[in-house]
């Protein structure tokens, strides 16, 4: 194989690579009448988190008007965003800038 | 001081202690969930299919569908379990979810996008809100 042939393919290759990485985000944005305490037990619910990080997130979202929740996959990441939706929150998902 | 409306029991289960008429409000909230999301001309319906990825002019109809039949399993468990004294922990939560979904709902069709909207809200709209987060408020405090 020729050598500059293959020195082109790693490039491409690598470029590839990197933006397949990018992950995507599960964003939750602030509403004027969703009680704080659920904000809490739905981010607990849905993902696990501890105690002290839901009630981050959820000062997040109540002071920045959103808060990045989770972060991987894009697959995941819409199975997250329903789950949110179904449960009430205003969520969406949006690719790592 | 009045007693709680929820209660967690030491069997997992959630006693609720709802009068007849919380019921009521509780019946009619469970009732536009399910109407909406069945009927798509339902003032609700639109707040239900909200966008996924918003940077798509599609969701993924998979995704869309999931999210339809999670809210509709969700409504029916809670009117089939509207009678109940003791709940168990999935029908507490689809109670929840869909006390939840009906709230922002309410917000959403009524403009409510911002604090200032929400103070300056008819007194009866209002009311409603107050009322479904006080159930919100309580119920969550079981989990």
């Amino acid at each position: 194989m020729p050598l500059r042939s293959s020195s082109t393919e790693s490039d491409v290759e690598t470029e590839v690579s990197v933006i397949t990485e990018r992950p995507w985000n599960v964003i939750v944005w602030n509403d004027p009448v969703t009680p704080m305490t659920v904000v809490v037990v739905v981010f607990k619910r849905i993902f696990g988190y501890s105690n002290n990080k839901c009630t981050h997130l959820m000062m997040t979202v109540h002071h920045e008007g959103r808060a990045n929740v989770w972060s991987g996959q894009r697959e995941r990441a819409e199975s997250y965003c329903v789950k949110l939706q179904v449960a009430g929150l205003q969520a969406t998902v949006e690719r790592d800038a | 001081m009045p007693g709680k409306l929820f209660t967690r029991r030491r069997d997992g289960r959630i006693e609720v202690r709802l009068s007849d008429a919380g019921r009521g409000v509780i019946r009619e909230v469970f009732a536009h969930v399910l109407a909406a999301e069945r009927d798509p001309g339902h003032e609700w319906h639109l707040s239900l299919n909200a966008p996924i990825n918003p940077s798509s002019d599609d969701d993924d109809p998979l995704s869309s569908l999931a999210r339809q039949n999670e809210i509709a399993t969700n409504a029916e468990l809670s009117v089939m379990t509207l009678k109940e004294q003791y709940l168990t922990d999935a029908e507490a939560w689809a109670w929840l979810s869909t006390l939840q979904v009906a709230l922002r709902s309410t917000a959403v069709v009524n403009g409510i996008l911002s604090d200032e909207k929400l103070e300056s809200a008819a007194p009866e709209l209002l009311e409603d809100i107050r009322t479904m987060q006080q159930f919100l408020f309580e119920l969550a405090a079981c989990f």
